[in-house]
């Protein structure tokens, strides 16, 4: 299967301190890629760095099997939806006024609007101002503007963040259906281990910005049969705390 | 480029930016105009114009571009829509767009003002018609620091999360900027500031005025327009473009 995104020693330095140490990411083709740690492990700023909003301080990405640059930087991320943080929207628009924008930049068929507020249930909604949407509406319109192209690959960042329960179950059964009815790859961050857990094939677990164990996550499963997963997490969380 | 300015146009929709400048200016007018002229204003009223209109626009001009900027800028902030835009836009150009937009506004409330001014005079009953070569000049000696100060504050919205950074600043410059127009002794202050420019360029002096007579003899006469003033301007808003564009492009976010 091949890789869609490759990091090698990735590093991001803050003031010397170091937010993500010697990355090397490795996502398959096709795949929901977990990508978890616990709060402040450098999750953000890695997918960030990918996304080319933070500027490494060392190390290479490879996207789609080109190695990132200022000359093709824009041309690969147009490949590429995203959800980072926070839902990125106008709250002064309606929510199809807001999608409008991003089809006007992105270039792709006005159809395509119909197509992804259908994808993620806001079509009866789209004439609502995003400002007067719920968390969850605006969770749902910032993976709309992500998917508007439908990209090859998709990066959410907590994408479930202070999403209620079912908020959650209906973000998680969305994600899962994305490779298999687009073709997309995912990579979805998240500090909960259950979250990750439900939703993807393969995982990455990130501490302190030191990749701990990267692959899938049935192998994961099978580190440590007497072990929970959770177990297993702290574990290998806890063993970069202590070094 | 145009696919960009178009979405700025877009964006907008019910933030009333326009509608906000065209107040502003109608404001500036309503405080310049319905007033009580002397007999003597009205025979020196084209050039009088020429000698008062720098002070009105070193206080609205710089007020309309801290109002332009953020109300234009603020958009992106609040609904986290920069991290989206770099992803798909050249930083270079997401700040040349909005700059474009927002310059064209100012411009057209520069156009406004001027245009209103000439009709005012006509209005008011001004002795003779306007200097048109002198009114055009001064078109051209407000709108340059007009852009000046539109790219910094530009620069300060766009750059600042927190846009009461961007009115601070413009508030204290603006200040400043009006406050080096009553000191000509000390033209070096004027030359040093943006907001002070309006004073720096402006090219109609007030002569033979005395309390007593007031007006009566006074005469208004053009003092010439001090071209190194205006160089230094174009060098310093190439600067503030070229340095402010740069800090947006290299701005992590």
């Amino acid at each position: 299967m091949n890789e869609i995104v490759k990091t090698t020693n990735l590093t991001k330095r803050y003031k010397g301190a170091a937010a993500v140490s010697g990355l090397n990411m490795s996502v398959k083709e096709g795949r929901i890629y977990g990508f978890l740690g616990p709060n402040g492990a450098g999750k953000t700023t890695t997918l960030k760095m990918l996304l080319s909003l933070v500027r490494p301080t060392a190390g290479e990405i490879e996207i789609m099997g080109r190695r990132m640059n200022a000359e093709n930087r824009i041309e690969i991320l147009r490949g590429i939806g995203s959800l980072i943080e926070s839902p990125s929207f106008y709250g002064h628009l309606t929510g199809e006024e807001n999608l409008k924008i991003l089809q006007t930049l992105l270039g792709v068929p006005k159809r395509n609007i119909d197509k992804v507020l259908r994808i993620v249930r806001l079509e009866n909604q789209r004439g609502k101002k995003a400002s007067a949407y719920s968390l969850g509406m605006k969770q749902r319109l910032g993976l709309a503007g992500a998917l508007l192209s439908f990209p090859k690959l998709l990066i959410l960042d907590e994408p479930t963040n202070g999403l209620d329960p079912s908020g959650i179950q209906e973000m998680r059964g969305l994600i899962k259906s994305l490779p298999k009815e687009y073709g997309m790859t995912v990579i979805v961050s998240s500090h909960l281990l259950s979250e990750i857990d439900q939703t993807a094939e393969d995982v990455g677990i990130i501490s302190n910005g030191r990749m701990m164990y990267q692959g899938a996550l049935d192998d994961l499963h099978r580190v440590d049969e007497t072990k929970s997963l959770e177990e297993i997490f702290l574990d290998l969380t806890e063993r970069e705390r202590s070094l | 480029m145009i696919k960009l300015l178009k979405c700025e146009f877009m964006k907008t929709r019910r933030r009333y930016v326009f509608v906000t400048a065209l107040v502003i200016t109608a404001a500036m007018l309503a405080w310049i105009y319905p007033r009580h002229r002397s007999a003597d204003l009205l025979r020196l009223g084209w050039m009088a114009n020429l000698y008062e209109l720098p002070l009105i626009n070193s206080i609205f001009m710089p007020l309309l571009s801290i109002i332009v900027s953020s109300r234009l800028c603020d958009i992106e902030h609040k609904g986290a829509m920069l991290k989206q835009l770099a992803v798909t836009e050249k930083r270079g150009q997401i700040y040349d767009a909005k700059l474009l937009y927002g310059l064209a506004i100012m411009m057209f409330c520069v156009g406004l003002s001027w245009g209103m001014t000439i009709a005012f005079g006509y209005i008011a009953g001004f002795e003779g018609g306007p200097p048109i070569r002198l009114y055009l000049l001064y078109l051209l000696l407000t709108a340059a620091p007009t852009i000046a100060v539109y790219i910094f504050q530009h620069t300060l919205s766009l750059c600042f999360k927190n846009q009461a950074v961007t009115f601070f600043t413009g508030a204290i410059g603006t200040f400043f900027g009006t406050f080096s127009m009553f000191l000509p002794q000390l033209p070096w202050l004027r030359g040093s500031l943006i907001w002070g420019y309006y004073g720096a360029l402006s090219f109609v002096g007030l002569f033979d005025w005395s309390k007593d007579d007031r007006y009566k003899l006074a005469h208004f006469d053009v003092i010439g327009v001090d071209w190194k003033f205006f160089a230094a301007l174009i060098f310093i808003c190439a600067a503030i473009y070229i340095i402010g564009r740069e800090i947006f492009k290299r701005k992590e976010l």
